[in-house]
């Protein structure tokens, strides 16, 4: 192999390389930079802060990259996130926590059944399903709660309150124990179990999955009912740690899901992507966005910032989308023979007619 | 799967060595020499200081309306009765101060504030701006936050607000039902707050200082009467007299002031005037020229008059819908005083808005933060005085502060 190929060979692995990590790298980066630079970002307080900020949607961010992996988009989390926290603060003082956060968390698998079987089953595009579904919930919300926000009005309001929010160690409160005993179960679910692994083939390519046996509805609706579920997961804790329900609590989840699961590495084509890629982009993107408060810069400055480097990524994605297109059934090493035959036959002394 | 771990435990690492090594929230604030910087403070006059408009900038309410008798249970009372509302209406008078610090009486110069508002709005830079004539006053470090009305972001601000450990946060909380957790966090932190602007639920001001702001329900009172003598001398003797409302953003107080307070006033003033509709469309004028053009469809002749929570896009909204109606008989009335507010009365497209001082409001907050600092007694509320702007006299508000 001559030195320019083994140069090109090299610097396509650390290519590879970043491109595999990225996300990764990208955390450690804004990691080391905000605990450098960032006043007062680096103590116990503003960690422990960053990580229940990030309770809600890195829970939110497991069900939404199970369904991007499926080629598929859920844009009803933000409204279930709602759904749930109104539907398990209203149904608090009747039946008690016990029975209403089971019921709001069915309420959200429920939602995401609706979503699931209509995407499989009638082969409508999840896009129109769950914009469907997003405007449905929201005309609920307002018609269960009578346009106000939902709040506990009882002796112990704060108490399961003070629960959540009470350290167990250093940085970690019962709800980030929660959140990050999901993520990894999610994440060994999908990576070590044939179940979830079929996830993969059904949002890599959804006919050879079909002609391989798998049933790629019954995965579809699953992606679905599990985004529905962890989308009320998400939003029924957060309302019991706010001891309130607000009418738009869930309004900006959905943005801030789509983009980290995006920068996490999940391919909006589905078949690639990861759980636990999800979370850390979830975690970078909240150390950049309280970083940006702490420089004491705007919310404006924040959106900015955020909307860069989802441009960034999805222009890198494309990109790379269009390089896999151009290679697909060439052979590089067949490339190469043929590049260097001419050289060869010439040194030989056989010459063309 | 190795991986995962690896990087669950790289992660685990990095944070528990932040722990070990950082103490959380090491106080910062500067030393000041107390009575030397309460001397000087006590001495700065801030009653000079005019807002955009010309008006003084601090306005506070001296002819503050009698505190009625708390019901057993306000909510068990019909919604036309005006102590129905009382829990948020009174909210703060009979509130448990026990546990708020004392003044430390060492004065106000050189504190740091963090201000913490609602989100971005012509309005809020106006707040803004007058809450830091009053911080320059009193060279005080003013750090303002916006959450872009998001709850989430909100409290996310009030986490790095304790973080920066300033003297005192004062807060605008989103949402008058979420405000008692976000009071009760700061408090628990052992930092001084003040809540404005927006009335929280009852809970919340036994973990504040105080609250300062317009007395929305008593403003919207006050806008009711003027709104109903206008009425019956445009359809004297008329025994119905149809009207409805424009509501503000659901969830924050001005949702109830606005609607409920009205109703609730107008039930006792002038029982004739019938609600016909209650609608949130938002803070888009199409929106509102929508809904409004609905309503001159739905009720016709019978709708006599509009209460908007917004004199900007509602206003705008809601008298193109009557312009293009031809139903400029219509009365409207409407919260705030925005230069399209104030246009609009000017040209008599509007009968009256309430005199809602942006700049006063920033102000208040921000003066009642030094006359605790100053260990001046502070009320359990500190409202903004009211007024009404008609024809008559709107000329006296321009130009206008936003």
């Amino acid at each position: 192999m001559r030195r320019s190929e083994r140069h090109s060979t090299t610097a396509n692995r650390r290519l590879a390389w970043i491109e595999k990590y990225r996300i990764f790298l990208l955390f450690a980066v804004i990691f080391v930079f905000m605990s450098v630079f960032a006043p007062r970002f680096f103590n116990v307080f503003n960690l422990t802060s960053i990580l229940r900020m990030v309770a809600m949607n890195a829970t939110v961010a497991i069900g939404f990259t199970i369904v991007l992996i499926c080629a598929q988009l859920d844009l009803s989390i933000g409204t279930v996130i709602t759904f749930a926290g109104v539907i398990g603060l209203s149904l608090k003082e009747p039946l008690g926590y016990a029975l209403a956060v089971p019921i709001a968390i069915a309420a959200g698998a429920m939602v995401g059944l609706f979503n699931g079987v209509l995407v499989a089953k009638a082969k409508i595009s999840s896009f129109i399903v769950t914009l469907g579904t997003l405007t449905i919930l929201q005309g609920a919300i307002y018609t269960i709660t009578g346009g106000n926000t939902v709040s506990l009005s009882t002796p112990d309001a704060f108490a399961v309150s003070d629960f959540l929010a009470r350290p167990l160690l250093p940085l970690v409160t019962p709800r980030i124990l929660l959140m990050l005993g999901l993520v990894a179960a999610f994440e060994l679910f999908l990576r070590r179990t044939r179940t979830g692994r079929n996830f993969y083939l059904v949002g890599g390519n959804r006919n050879t999955a079909w002609l391989a046996g798998i049933n790629t509805d019954r995965y579809l609706i699953a992606a679905f009912v599990l985004s529905g579920t962890l989308a009320a997961i998400g939003g029924v804790f957060f309302a019991m740690e706010s001891s309130a329900a607000t009418l738009r609590m869930g309004d900006q989840s959905l943005m801030y899901v789509i983009s980290a699961t995006i920068i996490g590495g999940t391919a909006m084509t589905g078949g690639k992507g990861g759980v636990f890629r999800s979370f850390v982009a979830v975690l970078a993107l909240e150390m950049l966005y309280t970083g940006v408060i702490l420089f004491g810069l705007g919310n404006e400055v924040k959106i900015f910032i955020a909307g860069l480097i989802l441009a960034t990524v999805v222009l890198y994605e494309a990109y790379a989308f269009y390089k896999h297109q151009r290679e697909i059934g060439k052979r590089p090493e067949l490339v190469r023979e043929l590049a260097v035959q001419p050289a060869a036959a010439g040194e030989g002394g056989r010459a063309d007619p | 799967m190795r991986r995962m771990v690896s990087m669950l435990a790289v992660l685990a690492l990095l944070l528990a060595v932040t722990s070990g090594v950082f103490a959380a929230g090491a106080r910062e604030g500067a030393a000041v020499d107390g009575a030397a910087n309460l001397e000087a403070s006590l001495a700065v006059d801030t009653s000079g200081l005019l807002s955009a408009d010309g008006q003084p900038l601090v306005r506070v309410a001296d002819d503050d309306r009698p505190v009625p008798t708390r019901p057993a249970d306000p909510s068990a009372l019909p919604q036309t009765d005006p102590l129905h509302w009382y829990d948020m209406e009174w909210a703060g008078w009979d509130a448990d101060k026990s546990t708020i610090p004392e003044s430390p009486r060492n004065g106000a110069i050189g504190r740091r504030i963090v201000f913490i508002v609602h989100g971005d709005h012509p309005w809020t830079t106006a707040c803004t701006l007058g809450a830091q004539k009053v911080a320059d006053a009193y060279n005080m470090e003013l750090r303002a936050l916006s959450p872009n009305w998001d709850l989430a972001v909100q409290n996310q601000m009030i986490d790095q607000a304790i973080n920066e450990r300033p003297d005192m946060i004062l807060l605008i909380p989103l949402d008058a039902r979420t405000a008692p957790q976000q009071a009760r966090r700061i408090h628990q932190a052992g930092i001084p707050l003040i809540l404005f602007n927006t009335l929280p639920d009852a809970a919340a001001m036994d973990y504040a200082i105080t609250w300062t702001g317009p007395d929305d329900f008593g403003q919207f009172r006050l806008l009711a009467r003027t709104f109903a003598d206008e009425l019956r001398r445009r359809h004297p003797g008329a025994s119905e007299l149809g009207i409805a409302y424009v509501q503000h953003a659901p969830g924050g107080s001005p949702y109830f002031a606005r609607s409920w307070g009205p109703v609730s006033e107008l039930a006792g003033y002038a029982p004739e005037i019938k609600t016909l509709d209650m609608q949130a469309p938002g803070f888009e004028a199409d929106r509102t020229m929508q809904l409004v053009s609905d309503w001159l469809t739905r009720f016709g002749p019978e709708l006599k008059g509009i209460i908007a929570a917004d004199d900007s896009a509602q206003a705008l909204g809601i008298v193109e819908a009557l312009r293009r109606a031809g139903r400029e008989d219509v009365v409207v009335v409407a919260a705030g005083n925005s230069k399209v507010g104030m246009d609009l009365v000017q040209e008599g497209r509007l009968f009256a808005i309430t005199y809602q001082t942006a700049e006063g409001d920033g102000a208040l907050a921000v003066q009642t933060a030094a006359d605790w600092f100053n260990g001046k007694d502070i009320p359990m509320r500190r409202n903004l005085a009211q007024h009404i702007i008609t024809e008559s006299d709107v000329g006296d508000f321009y130009p206008p502060q936003w």
